[in-house]
């Protein structure tokens, strides 16, 4: 008897509180447009207070700010993950329910979102509130058709960071050419040292290898004229890249098993300097300079260097590089608040652009001015380098389209893992490719 | 009570009749079958230690060292950053929230469905059974994109109904299939009696057959809070406000874009796990119990 | 008893609330995946119909075959692991010495969430680094294998997590089973001279048959839907090497943008799951007649 009572008690108040769960949120969901006479956007990003807090509290300031100067305005977050990040843009997306603002990467990523007419084009902030303030070529990134659909946050270059400390001891010189760079390797190797670590499961970190080795020996257009359908994946210069990566693995450059590991396995190796050299963007500066977590004796001991310059390739300038930017901001065609999120917009690139190399450690898309900010000395040289490069190659995986990026990076670990030809991996390329520029 | 007088006469009873057979043989026996049995409990309690240590290192020993290693120097501020900037203070409740209106709901649908498909007699009843099964089958990320714009329609978007209402959905299957396996073993005899007496379905329903099957229950209950616990997926696609979010999102708020905070993530799964594992605990008793009381009244 | 037992609105009341739940939640989307594999459809914007080509290129796709035959095969193997589980829940459910404290340390594994396990696990088989090859080495292997970075291994090797982590789904479904059956059978047995070999076999599996096959659909039909662990340790690689349908599925859909092949990989992992129910119902409903 008793039991019968307790159930049916359970059952009602479980329909009482699900009554009141619906109840108490459909005022929420009604609330699209406008909360107590304010104008409510809906800003998506992927910087979590607890991975990004320097990143999250850079942009909460900026909020507030804005907030403060426009009463009338209201901007309300939701912060995931970046792999959460993605899926759920995704689902948005197919329903047709993309926040006001959110973030995106450039090229590959931010087209199908163009082709599906999701995305409001912001030439006009770009050209009246952010007028010259990029650094030139990053934005044209994110632009489809000559018009500009995100207004880009961040920009990252690849190097070769090392160990000083293990240099020296084997008395290893910062190599500048590749017959250097092999030897250093072959040096490193016989006295026991992971030359380098890599997680090639990722893919795309070991594409930074493959795109430097295309760069150099191919040229720094190669791999944008085969975006572009100008050149073909097939080319001689980069079946030799992709056959030097091999010759690498062979020779024991890299870390045992690294198409098993991600890139923060193989960064372990390097943190913990069992691994001389690391080639990687420089999002990883802040464990280099300013991170707290990392030691101080760790980073006095690491150094950089450009990628070096293949004897007899096409690519003779040490100053080209490959990099991109990182995420962007779009404004959502649908959104009822357009005129007040691209105004935001313009105010967070700009303010973000003085903040964030000194408190996060993030190298803005926007022009930076070195003189007035106290930064260590790695970051100044590499704005330097940055000022003086011939050339930046967007990351391949970038550029290309979602499916091509995809298969890419499977192609980067299957080489790296040695379970395709150098040929083979430029075959298949060039067939996805040739199928989606037919 | 008189469970364990049974025990104790067994226990006295059935080794006299094995006396006769090696001792010595039946010893070796023992001490390998319990060296097995320990070797397995090391491998299965190994993971909550080494998760546990894993919440006190910092991202450097994580990479760098065995799974075995001690932290250096304990980093017990991952657990202020897990519940100060992984906002688990605030999503603590509505994990607790949601899997229990969930358990609930559908341990209770499932016994309903269970209990008409196997103890009563109709048409369609294999039909429907099938149905269920069916519905376990289904890959969940295919399901995202329609019941996303399904809850849009509902206006159940940012809405923990639209969570509650999936997991039951999506957990009745699976439920419903165990429970079955069980209905089947019931003796049918104490329900017909209870017919011949007169006695309303319902009550045959709440007051034989569900104290029956307390000890499945225990377990479907055990399955079905484990596997809302540690839910995501739902959550990350339907829920946009923070008041809303579950524990298992505050995992993902220290993965990062470039860098990942894997101390604070150790700790955020240990503190996260302590709830159920303290349930479970309660709950894994309750199995037996269930047997126990449940003999004595038959 | 027949009028009370077969009461249409007694069955309708507690029958209709969950079918009506799955219905909306689970059967919708059943029939929109079925849909949107008939369509071009990148998730954003207009879907385009171009009528059974997905299906058609799903049938001609060697890497779903593929996929499809590693998810089998994970299958096969959970399968033969309920054997253990069953062996194990038996001698946890005689009244050994210890059994209640064993049996709670053996479910552990299934409280971690995947995120942990994944990391464990990844950890456990780093090549250089590694629990498992640390131990190799220093038992003078010169040269331990690459496990997950080993096309030819790497699907073996993660099928050993996989089926850990299941241990205690398995393990707490076997136990309750053996502990519903009533004890005066067993009794019954022992006085007729039988020994606890023979209560098991003859007795104890016979009464559970029904729960143990329920759990062999349950270990089949999840391993072919299964994606968490796969998906973290490997993505299905290196170059697809443990590629299963779900992770397959997710690939396309979610990280290649083709929303509709990916809803066509979907469905067909359900028409397998159906075919493979149907083909274990005959096949231990046979058995069962003996």
């Amino acid at each position: 008897m008793l039991k019968k009572k307790t159930i049916s008690l359970l059952v009602a108040v479980l329909m009482l509180a699900a009554a009141a769960l619906t109840g108490c949120s459909s005022s929420d969901s009604s609330a699209d447009a406008s909360k107590d006479g304010k104008k409510v956007i809906k800003f998506m990003h992927l910087w979590p207070e607890g991975s990004s807090n320097a990143q999250f509290s850079i942009v909460k300031n900026i909020i507030g700010d804005y907030e403060k100067q426009h009463p009338n305005i209201k901007i309300e977050t939701e912060i995931l993950g970046p792999d959460q990040y993605r899926d759920k843009l995704k689902v948005l997306a197919s329903s047709n329910e993309l926040p006001d603002i959110g973030m995106t990467w450039s090229d590959g990523f931010i087209q199908p979102y163009v082709k599906g007419n999701m995305l409001e084009p912001l030439d006009d902030i770009a050209d009246s509130q952010l007028k010259d303030m990029f650094i030139p070529g990053v934005k044209e990134s994110y632009a489809v058709n000559g018009k500009t659909y995100g207004l880009p946050l961040e920009l990252n270059i690849s190097y070769v960071f090392y160990n000083k400390e293990i240099f020296k001891k084997y008395n290893i010189e910062v190599p500048k050419t590749y017959s250097e760079f092999v030897s250093a390797v072959k040096t490193l190797k016989s006295n026991g040292v992971i030359p380098a670590t890599v997680g090639a499961k990722d893919g795309w970190p070991a594409s930074f290898w493959f795109m430097y080795l295309a760069d150099r020996i191919g040229g720094p257009k190669i791999l944008t004229d085969v975006i572009h359908g100008k050149a073909k994946m097939t080319d001689p210069s980069i079946v030799k890249a992709a056959q030097e990566i091999q010759n690498l693995v062979d020779m024991g450059a890299f870390v045992k098993g690294s198409s098993a590991l991600s890139n923060e396995d193989a960064k372990g190796y390097f943190m913990n300097e069992k691994a001389a050299m690391f080639l990687t963007a420089t999002w990883e500066l802040p464990n280099y300079t300013t991170s707290p977590d990392v030691k101080q004796e760790f980073k006095d001991k690491i150094g950089y260097f450009k990628f070096p310059t293949y004897e007899g390739g096409k690519g003779t300038d040490i100053n080209s590089y490959v990099g991109g930017p990182g995420v962007g901001l779009f404004v959502a065609k649908d959104s009822k608040v357009k005129k007040e999120s691209k105004d935001f917009v313009g105010y967070l690139v700009k303010e973000w652009g003085k903040k964030s190399v000194t408190d996060a450690g993030v190298i803005p898309a926007t022009k930076v001015d070195t003189a007035s900010l106290k930064l260590s000395p790695m970051y100044v040289e590499i704005l330097k380098d940055l000022s003086s490069a011939s050339n930046v190659t967007t990351y391949f995986d970038t550029q290309s389209s979602p499916a091509v990026s995809e298969l890419h990076h499977d192609l980067m670990t299957a080489l790296f893992g040695k379970q395709v030809t150098p040929k083979e991996f430029a075959k298949q390329q060039a067939d996805a490719l040739a199928k989606e520029q037919k | 009570m008189s469970n364990v007088a049974y025990d104790l006469q067994t226990k006295t009873t059935v080794p006299n009749s094995y006396k006769t057979s090696s001792t010595l043989g039946k010893r070796i026996g023992f001490g390998i079958l319990y060296l097995i049995l320990g070797i397995i409990a090391v491998v299965q309690i190994y993971p909550l230690i080494w998760l546990f240590l894993f919440s006190l290192k910092t991202n450097q020993e994580v990479f760098g060292m065995s799974p075995f290693s001690f932290p250096h120097d304990p980093q017990w501020g991952n657990y202020a950053k897990a519940w100060t900037q992984g906002h688990i203070n605030l999503y603590f409740f509505n994990s607790v929230l949601y899997t229990v209106i969930a358990v609930v709901l559908t341990v209770i649908l499932a016994s309903f469905v269970t209990f008409a498909v196997t103890r009563m007699s109709w048409k369609l009843s294999g039909l429907v059974l099938g149905l269920f099964m069916a519905g376990y089958m289904i890959p969940l990320h295919s399901t995202l994109i329609p019941l996303f714009s399904f809850f849009k329609t509902l206006h159940l978007i940012n809405n923990p109904l639209s969570i509650i209402l999936s997991y039951v959905a999506f957990n009745l299957p699976i439920t419903i299939m165990i429970l079955s396996g069980f209905y089947r073993t019931l003796p049918r005899e104490i329900e017909e009696a209870a017919v011949m007496d007169g006695c309303s379905i319902h009550r045959i329903f709440f007051q034989i057959t569900l104290p029956m099957t307390m000890p499945v229950l225990s377990t479907t209950i055990i399955i079905n809070m484990i596997y809302n616990w540690n839910e995501f997926v739902f959550v990350n696609t339907f829920i946009s406000s923070d008041k809303w979010k579950t524990i298992t999102v505050g995992v993902n708020n220290f993965v990062g874009q470039y860098l990942t905070d894997w101390g604070a993530i150790g700790a955020t799964l240990i503190i996260s796990i302590i709830p159920v594992l303290i349930a479970f605990f309660i709950l894994s008793d309750r199995i037996v119990e269930g047997i126990a009381a449940g003999s004595v009244k038959g | 008893m027949k009028s009370v037992m077969s009461n249409k609105l007694v069955i309708s009341l507690y029958v209709l609330p969950a079918l009506a739940l799955i219905l909306l939640l689970i059967y919708i989307p059943i029939v929109l995946t079925g849909y949107y594999g008939l369509t071009d459809w990148n998730g954003i914007g207009q879907a385009k119909f171009i009528g059974l080509e997905n299906y058609i290129n799903l049938v001609k796709d060697k890497m779903f075959w593929e996929s499809a035959w590693h998810s089998l095969l994970l299958g096969i193997f959970s399968t033969i692991s309920l054997i253990g589980y069953l062996i194990l829940s038996l001698i946890l459910a005689s009244k050994i010495k210890g059994a209640n404290i064993l049996r709670k340390i053996y479910l552990v594994p299934m409280l971690l969430s995947s995120v942990a396990i994944a990391q464990l696990w990844a950890k456990i088989f780093d090549p250089s680094n590694g629990m498992i090859n640390r131990l190799l080495m220093m038992f003078g292997v010169d040269n331990p294998p690459l496990w997950l970075a080993d096309s030819k291994l790497v699907l073996y090797a993660l099928f050993i997590p996989i089926v850990w982590q299941y241990a205690g789904f398995y393990i707490i479904i076997f136990y309750a089973a053996l502990k519903n059956i009533p004890e005066e059978l067993i009794e019954a047995a022992k006085i007729d001279g039988a020994n606890p070999f023979q209560i098991a076999y003859r007795i104890k599996i016979p009464l559970i048959s029904g729960v143990i096959k329920v759990m062999v659909i349950l270990a089949i039909v999840g391993s072919l839907k299964y994606f968490d662990l796969i998906f973290v340790l490997t993505g299905g690689g290196p170059n697809h090497a443990s590629e299963v349908m779900a992770s397959y599925m997710y690939t396309e859909a979610f990280t290649k943008y083709n929303f509709g092949y990916g809803s066509a990989i979907g469905f067909g992992l359900l028409v397998i799951c159906l075919i493979m129910t149907w083909l274990i119902q005959k096949l231990l409903s046979s058995k069962e007649d003996f």
